[in-house]
């Protein structure tokens, strides 16, 4: 194939890979679907036997219809990024218009053009791992195709013009040398490389400025966790076997071990259910929040007061982000110290116990950090990272009015065989209610497990119409995945008159023997109950069966999970070193670099200044005139050399134009 | 003064036949072109969305659109450091046909091949017009490649083609790198050859002098030339009997050689150009390059038609040609046509009083009829009636060229 013909296939295969990447970087699939096989279609159509194109008004008949679709939808977005993604939708269907179109050079530059303006969109859209495979593939094929595409220009501008006078001017007749081929692949090659290297260098030298905030969606990659819990939708729960963090658990001895339970990672507190939208949220503003700066290195900073000491309950968990980039410090109960490995603002909520990265440069950051918790926490250690507004009580009700009733069925149910304490009076002491209220909680989560099913696809379960989520869940299903568990638990006690509110989070339940750590991933998201046990303590309730995530977790393994380690290495390596590259990595390169330089040219100078003395001893030039002496042989020297080169040049120059 | 003398007083031959050695490197120079101004406008724009918004794959993305930049900028130099060109022009091309002017690259370099090559030349004379430039795809480390540019020939004269450039805007199409040889060349434009209808001259010569078609030397055709005395060896046939009867001596009859017709074509250009007589729609430059054109277009006649043609230019100091036949004769006189000076001082009174070569003679004149110019039995033409003695009208001959042309086109669509 010539050189010239490789142009169209090139070029067809940049603006599919442009394609693609966007729709991965959407992560839609019903797009890539759709655009890739109308792309594919595009080229036997264009290019195949028959060789048509879209009638001219056809195409822009399509792409007015476009413009008002895009019109549309920018009069309906909400944010930027959001804008973003609408402008990137528009480019792409925009190029899948041109290319059932005819194929001229202005039509190809156009179709170069929106590629590359719809891999930068894709851009701002994502950070993920494959996307920027994609454009590093992009860039690539990018270089060939322009390099291919100059040749074909060039070529079709010299025909136009010996057209043009045709009948006069002799057609063109294309002058090519020997293996011309083989050496524009080696010429892309190196072009390629070489933009490779250099973009690299300007990557890393490239400014970045601490303190804006914004950035692609971060949040896009879908975690798993959710700061709200919206029931009724069906929809299969996240059950991606993406690696998000790890957690390194240490007892107070400094030894790495298994914890005796599944550690609940606390990442938003949910203490309000709207019974209209069948949503938890968190709409409670603390006014009592303390922020902190982090410790750097082996020292913890004290949340809260900071005037207990360190018990033997204490605990190190050493969480260090895979692929999660969250400004959200996930912290077992309860946190009573912290360290990163530099300086962090972190606020934190006294009522909730929640902690959250609040620096200036919250840029999604692939970071990790030590936390000291306290997993039975004594009074004391409450009240000092405790405020006045922790400890108030409040009256508890569920707004849904026959949750009462069921509540008290349930009650009556797990009564059954048991032995639980009464209702507490009124006045009774406030020991006997926290009792009360952990022992109903832990009987009612027995009683769930026991006789409800997990089941993280919720897609056959009816739908009661006008009934509230979690009432068709308690009274007819009974099948459901954590965030039902959590709701039923939560909307049971509360209508029992127990304080209780839904957490959400992560549980780190896969050990890694080899490494010593947990690996959490998007599917151990999860939502648990905490209910309230003293005037500062929250005990924490799991109605959903470990036993049952245990074995889902199992069977979710597959054949490419063994592999998988090897894609969680590489995207950890994305996201930890490219990714996350700014300013502060700038730093650490340049003082890493500037100490290094400073080595070896103090090195030099040393053995420099010995040699100078050792010749000035040898010839006894005296230890004053040592070094003037030797400045004037190193100024003849380098004036001398300057010359010789000088000489050779123009000789050479000489030599070269009488050739 | 001879044709060389003529030229020269135009054009200084400064080569030794018509390729020179180019002797100095070329000048170098980098133009940004209109593609490479969008693109740094969007590598802006990208590297403030970089800056504004911390999104490292978009930084990565501007600084890969940074690096081609450079890489445009360095790799276009390195590619186009060891090219040498030589132009290769031809001595001569005629107005209304393509000349050609040939370009050797040479790429000196070991390893490295090149990539898009433009030759274009610098033209300082409007007397061509570049109608394709030659391009070359590809030269590889110590190739040579061939490639040709093809120009219009607007008028007549000498060219002198001074400074090419090669360029390249390889790889990325952003900057434009351009080598400037200086290599100067002349070419001499010959006037245009309109196809005359072939009734012109053969009316013309059909009687006297020109239609004798008799040399003035003896030959061996069958009419009767004269009587010589016997020389040993001729034939015995050929003597004339008569004459030995009459006066005793041996003689023998000479017969006549038949020779092609001849015609000198006499252009009158003793009128300066200001002084010629013309009507509101004409200009006199163009009336004379008319009867230029005219001249030439009967030398072109005659040479086809077998004649003995020779040519006289009446009003500037040139000598009369003798007749000839053959391509070079007429090559010699259309170059004569060429290198004519209209801006020269005329001279006057060397018109052609009476003639002894038995000869056609045509006169030409740019405007009207000076008939005091040659012998009586000569013919005259005026520019004006260019145009009527053609066989093709020029506008025919466009239309022609027009359906030829979307032929061609038609037959490359098919293809």
């Amino acid at each position: 194939m010539t050189l010239l013909r490789q142009y169209r296939i090139a070029s067809f295969l940049l603006v599919l890979l442009a394609i693609i990447s966007f729709a991965i970087a959407e992560l839609d699939f019903t797009m890539l679907f759709i655009g890739v096989v109308l792309a594919t279609s595009s080229w036997y159509v264009t290019e195949g036997p028959r060789g048509r194109a879209l009638p001219e008004w056809v195409a822009n008949l399509l792409v007015v219809s476009l413009l008002a679709w895009t019109a549309y939808d920018f009069m309906m977005f909400r944010d930027l990024v959001e804008a973003m993604a609408v402008l990137g939708e528009f480019l792409l269907w925009l190029l899948v218009i041109k290319l059932f179109a005819h194929r001229t050079n202005s039509e190809d530059r156009q179709r170069l053009t929106l590629a590359t303006l719809l891999v930068v969109a894709g851009c701002l859209e994502s950070v993920q791992l494959v996307f920027g495979v994609l454009v590093l593939v992009y860039a690539a094929l990018a270089v060939w195709t322009t390099m291919l595409w100059r040749l074909t220009l060039s070529a079709e501008s010299a025909r136009a013009s010996r057209a043009a006078n045709a009948g006069f001017a002799l057609p063109l007749e294309i002058a090519i040398g020997r293996r011309a081929a083989p050496q524009f692949r080696g010429l892309v090659i190196i072009a390629t490389a070489t933009i490779f290297a250099l973009s690299a260098g300007v990557f890393v030298l490239f400014p970045r400025f601490s303190g804006r905030t914004g950035g692609p969606r971060h949040g896009h990659s879908v975690s798993g966790f959710n700061d709200e819990i919206q029931l009724g939708n069906r929809d299969r729960v996240n059950d991606s076997r993406r690696e998000l963090f790890t957690v390194r658990w240490k007892d107070s001895s400094g030894a790495l071990h298994r914890a005796v339970r599944p550690l609940l990672l606390r990442g938003a507190v949910l203490d309000h259910y709207d019974p209209n939208q069948q949503r938890w949220s968190s709409d409670r503003r603390s006014t009592s929040i303390q922020t902190f700066r982090t410790s750097v290195g082996d020292h913890l900073s004290k949340i809260g007061r900071g005037d207990v000491e360190a018990s033997l309950n204490d605990s190190i968990a050493e969480i260090e982000m895979r692929s999660l980039a969250t400004d959200v410090v996930f912290s077992l109960y309860a946190p009573v110290a912290m360290a990163t490995p530099e300086t962090r603002l972190i606020a934190f909520d006294p009522t909730t116990m929640l902690l959250r990265d609040v620096s200036t440069d919250r840029v999604g950051r692939y970071w990790s950090y030590r936390l000291q918790v306290d997993q039975q926490p004594s009074t004391a250690l409450l009240e000092s990272l405790a405020t006045s507004e922790s400890s108030t009580e409040r009256a508890v009700s569920f707004p849904v009015p026959k949750m009462r009733a069921i509540a008290q069925s349930m009650l009556n149910s797990a009564k059954a065989g048991s032995n639980l304490p009464s209702e507490p009076q009124a006045d009774s002491d406030a020991a006997i209610r926290w009792t009360y209220n952990r022992e109903i909680a832990r009987a009612l989560a027995s009683w769930m497990k026991a006789n409800f099913t997990y089941s993280t696809d919720l897609s056959s379960n009816a739908r009661v119409e006008n009934e509230d989520p979690i009432v068709t869940f308690l009274q007819s299903s009974r099948n459901g995945h954590c965030e039902y568990f959590a709701s039923g638990l939560c909307a049971a006690l509360r209508a029992l008159g127990v304080d209780s509110r839904v957490v959400t989070g992560f549980i780190a339940i896969e050990f890694d023997d080899d490494a010593m750590h947990y690996v959490v991933r998007e599917s151990n998201a999860h939502a648990w109950v905490e209910v309230r046990t003293g005037e500062f303590a929250w005990t924490a309730v799991d109605a959903t069966p470990e036993d049952t995530l245990l074995r889902i977790a199992g069977e979710n393994r597959s054949f490419i999970d063994r592999f998988r380690w090897i894609y969680g290495r590489v995207e950890f390596l994305w996201n930890s070193r490219v990714v996350a590259y700014d300013a502060a990595a700038q730093t650490t390169i340049a003082q890493g670099m500037q100490s290094q330089w400073r080595a070896a040219l103090g090195e030099r100078m040393t053995s420099a200044s010995n040699a100078l003395r050792t010749l000035a001893a040898r010839f006894n030039l005296g230890a004053g005139a040592s070094a003037f002496w030797f400045a004037i042989i190193a100024l003849g020297a380098t004036t001398a050399t300057l010359a010789m080169l000088i000489v050779r040049v123009h000789r050479n120059r000489v030599r070269k134009g009488a050739r | 003064m001879t044709y060389r003398g003529a030229l020269a007083v135009n054009a200084t031959p400064c080569h030794n036949g018509n390729v020179s050695l180019v002797t100095q490197l070329p000048r170098r120079r980098t133009r940004l072109v209109r593609a490479g101004a969008v693109y740094i406008a969007v590598v802006i724009v990208i590297g403030l969305a970089a800056a504004s918004r911390p999104n490292n794959l978009l930084v990565w993305v501007f600084s890969a659109l940074v690096a081609a930049m450079i890489i445009s900028t360095f790799a276009s130099g390195i590619l186009m450091r060891r090219v040498r060109a030589l132009r290769i022009e031809p001595r001569r091309g005629r107005v209304g046909e393509p000349l050609i002017v040939r370009y050797e690259i040479r790429n000196i370099s070991r390893y490295v091949p090149v990539y898009d090559l433009h030759a274009h030349e610098v033209l300082t004379s409007e007397r061509l017009r570049c109608v394709g430039d030659a391009w070359i795809l590809h030269a590889g480390p110590r190739d040579t490649v061939h490639a040709e540019s093809v120009f219009q020939p607007m008028r007549r004269g000498p060219v002198r083609l001074c400074d090419f450039e090669v360029s390249t805007t390889f790889p990325f199409g952003l900057l434009r790198r351009v080598l400037r040889f200086a290599q100067s060349g002349d070419v001499l434009i010959h006037p245009e050859i309109r196809f005359l209808r072939h009734e012109i001259l053969a009316r013309v010569t059909a009687g006297g002098v020109g239609g004798q078609r008799l040399a003035s030397s003896a030959g061996g055709g069958d009419d009767y030339f004269g009587v010589r005395e016997y020389r040993a060896g001729d034939s015995v046939r050929q003597i004339a009997w008569k004459r030995l009867a009459g006066t005793g001596r041996l003689a023998t009859i000479e017969r006549s050689r038949a020779v092609p017709p001849r015609v000198r074509v006499l252009l009158d250009l003793r009128s300066p150009t200001d002084s010629l007589r013309v009507t509101a729609n004409e200009r006199a430059r163009d009336l004379e390059e008319s009867a230029i054109v005219l001249a030439a277009s009967l030398l072109s006649l005659a040479d086809r038609m077998g004649y003995e043609f020779a040519l006289s230019v009446a009003g500037v100091d040139l000598p009369p040609i003798a007749l000839r036949r053959g391509h070079f004769h007429r090559e010699k006189l259309m170059s004569l046509l060429a290198a004519l000076d209209l801006d020269a001082p005329r001279t006057v009174g060397n018109g052609i009083a009476s003639s002894d070569e038995r000869a056609t003679i045509i006169a030409v004149h740019p405007d009207r009829s000076d008939t005091t110019i040659a012998p009586r039995d000569s013919w005259h033409f005026t520019a004006r009636q260019l145009e009527s003695m053609c066989e093709i009208t020029r506008a025919a001959s466009e239309s022609t060229t027009h359906a030829d042309a979307s032929s061609v086109g038609a037959a490359e669509e098919r293809a």
